[in-house]
């Protein structure tokens, strides 16, 4: 394993900033090993993606654009990925800790028969060999995993682990050829927007969450969406939030949910049961603002605020609109 | 028709949850277990397919878990799931995704089936790894995140979950398919159920039932640790809105936030 692939996730060329946090430890990592670092994009607007990536430090960037990635489900996509890698040899296969990301590497492990290391946040290597720092059990240990009996190692890493840094460039791009004698079964008959999805929740730098302390549906529109904007994050709730059905379950964070590491992760009117609690309690800062100082949520935040959310949200939205200007 | 839901069986989520230092394994014992969750889900989603479908689909459980932990799974069948197959071995402890989903797809061809319906994330190793690698075994069509299912003729019409909205997926059966928690909010076990739970079977496999030895993980454990703690919060009492603002605003200038 000596190589290290990049898997990227886009739709149609708008691709995620988790990418090129992979791209730029993908060559990180490969220098640790003393291989090279590829990227591999796949479906409509491949090409034009991967003269963006031209600005990171890959050695090579495979492309390719056949109709069939995106008229069937994972299937053409995992034979593309597998021919990849085995052109390339031994490797280690990055891919995003997304929804994507998961179903990739699932299916990519099997097929080439690797170790799987999942929710990766860090790397360290050791006489060439590449060991996973991941937090599980909800945040309560953090281990350090390393593969074995297997020449691939397929890694899901969590969005916001690692610093983009685009630099290096002269990546030369080249195409694959398709996979022969291939049929699809999983076929994409439509495709429906129901939620615009600028920023994945797992990615976005900012989160800011709402719980049952918010009342109804309306408050994550107006007082939770407004201040998110304003901080460049998204809007996330707590599982009685999504359970009520004021929000749609993409959004729900923790235990059956999303996890997340932001940077800044804001919980109003949430109580931190352990269900909220194992999807959040990595993230860099979190600041409470609950009616009840005691709360539960108390416990695993840095900062407080006993308060009327209603009253003090859009405060604060107002002070980062201000200092932003 | 035969649906075939895989279920693991998970320390409770209250459960003071450990790694044992020497066996480098969770520790699984002295604490409630409870069915993984989401697979609560996989079930509702199967029964719901059974009530359209007619009497002769059938609901097998399919679990993978250490046999002192399979009266766990007369919850499920208290639910409505027909029977259930532990497949069960000491040499199987210790299984990473790739050996686990290898031996789950071993088991599944001994079982036979039309659908498998998977969870879509376990609430312990949590990869989300298993239910793509067992298609993958197998050879079946992995539809994944299915919010909504229907068969027609033979076809599965899938509303399949993404971030911004759904797909419509259509594919042939036999497949696998995991759900998400949109399939809807799993039924409780009527008294009558908890009384046929009693009666339903639980069977064992063995891994040389299933033709399955001789395997080891592509996975290790080197080392774990608790993460760094957090400083106890800075707790504000804000009377108005502009003084809880201020608060906020003036703590995340400090951590250079904002
Ligand atoms: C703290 C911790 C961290 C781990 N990290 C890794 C890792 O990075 N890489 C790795 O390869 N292994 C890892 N493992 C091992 C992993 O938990 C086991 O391999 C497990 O058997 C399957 O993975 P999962 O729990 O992630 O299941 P997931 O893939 O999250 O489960 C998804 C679905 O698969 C089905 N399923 C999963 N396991 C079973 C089962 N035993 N019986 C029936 N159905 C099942 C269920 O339907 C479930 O909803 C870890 C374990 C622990 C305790
Ligand atoms: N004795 C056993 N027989 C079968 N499966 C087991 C056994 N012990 C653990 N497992 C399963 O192996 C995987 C890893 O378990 P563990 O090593 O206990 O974390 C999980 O899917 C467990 O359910």
């Amino acid at each position: 394993m000596q190589n290290v692939i990049a898997v990227v996730e886009h739709r149609k060329g708008q691709t995620r900033k988790v990418t090129y946090e992979l791209a730029t430890e993908a060559r990180a990592l490969a220098d640790r090993l003393g291989g090279k670092a590829h990227a591999v994009v796949l479906g409509g607007e491949a090409g034009a993606l991967a003269e963006s990536l031209k600005a990171y430090p890959l050695d090579v960037v495979h492309v390719a654009e056949d109709p069939d990635i995106d008229a069937y489900l994972l299937d053409p996509t995992i034979d593309y990925l597998e021919a990849a890698a085995r052109a390339i040899g031994p490797s280690i296969v990055l891919v995003p800790n997304t929804m994507y990301g998961r179903d990739v590497a699932s299916r990519l492990c099997a097929r080439l028969d690797a170790g799987l290391a999942a929710d990766v946040t860090g790397f360290e290597v050791e006489n060439g060999r590449v060991a996973c720092v991941a937090p599980k059990l909800g945040g309560v240990t953090i281990t350090t995993c390393a593969f074995r009996n297997c020449e691939y190692g397929v890694v899901t890493v969590r969005p916001n682990s690692f610093t983009a840094q685009p630099g290096g460039g002269g990546a030369s791009v080249e195409m694959l050829a398709k996979p022969a004698g291939k049929s699809y079964a999983m076929k994409i008959e439509s495709e429906v927007e129901e939620a615009s999805s600028e920023l994945g929740l797992e990615e976005a730098p900012v989160v800011v969450s709402g719980g049952r302390g918010l009342g109804g549906p309306e408050p994550f529109e107006t007082l939770l969406k407004p201040l998110a904007d304003a901080l460049g994050g998204a809007v996330g709730a707590s599982r009685a939030a999504a359970d009520a059905g004021w929000v749609p379950y993409s959004l729900q964070i923790g235990q059956t949910g999303k996890t997340v590491s932001p940077k800044l992760y804001i919980a109003v009117g949430i109580s931190g049961a352990i269900q909220h609690k194992v999807g959040m309690r990595s993230a860099g800062t979190i600041v409470a603002v609950n009616k009840d100082a005691t709360a539960p949520i108390a416990e695993f935040s840095d900062l407080v605020v006993a308060g009327d959310a209603f009253a003090i949200i859009p405060e604060l939205t107002k002070l980062v609109e201000t200092a932003k200007v | 028709m035969r649906i075939v839901v895989t279920v693991k069986l998970v320390p409770d989520l209250n459960a003071e949850k450990r790694i044992d230092p020497t066996t480098k394994r969770l520790v699984r014992t002295g604490m409630e277990t409870v069915l993984n969750p989401y697979d609560e889900y996989a079930l509702e989603a199967a029964l719901q397919l059974k009530a359209k479908q007619g009497d002769d689909t059938t609901v097998t459980l399919l679990s993978m878990a250490s046999e002192s932990l399979k009266e766990t799974l007369r919850k499920a069948l208290a639910m409505g799931a027909d029977d259930a197959v532990v497949l069960s071995d000491d040499a199987l402890a210790g299984s990473d995704v790739a050996m686990t989903s290898a031996a789950l797809a071993q088991a599944l061809k001994k079982i036979g089936f039309d659908l498998v319906i998977c969870g879509g994330l376990a609430d312990d190793g949590s990869t989300g790894g298993v239910p793509g690698a067992i298609a993958e075994h197998l050879g079946l069509p992995g539809l994944t995140n299915a919010r909504h299912l229907e068969i027609v003729g033979g076809t599965i019409k899938a509303q399949r979950e993404t971030d911004s909205g759904y797909q419509a997926v259509t594919c042939p059966l036999p497949a696998l398919v995991s759900v998400t928690m949109a399939v809807g909010e799993p039924r409780y076990a009527s008294l009558k159920g908890i009384m046929g739970a009693k009666k339903k079977t639980i069977a064992t496999l063995s891994g040389s039932d299933i033709g399955f030895e001789n395997r080891a993980p592509k996975t290790e454990l080197l080392s774990f640790a608790p993460p760094p703690a957090r400083t106890k919060a800075r707790i504000v009492e804000a009377s108005d809105g502009a003084t809880g603002a201020r608060a906020i605003f003036d703590f995340l200038r400090e951590r250079k936030l904002v």
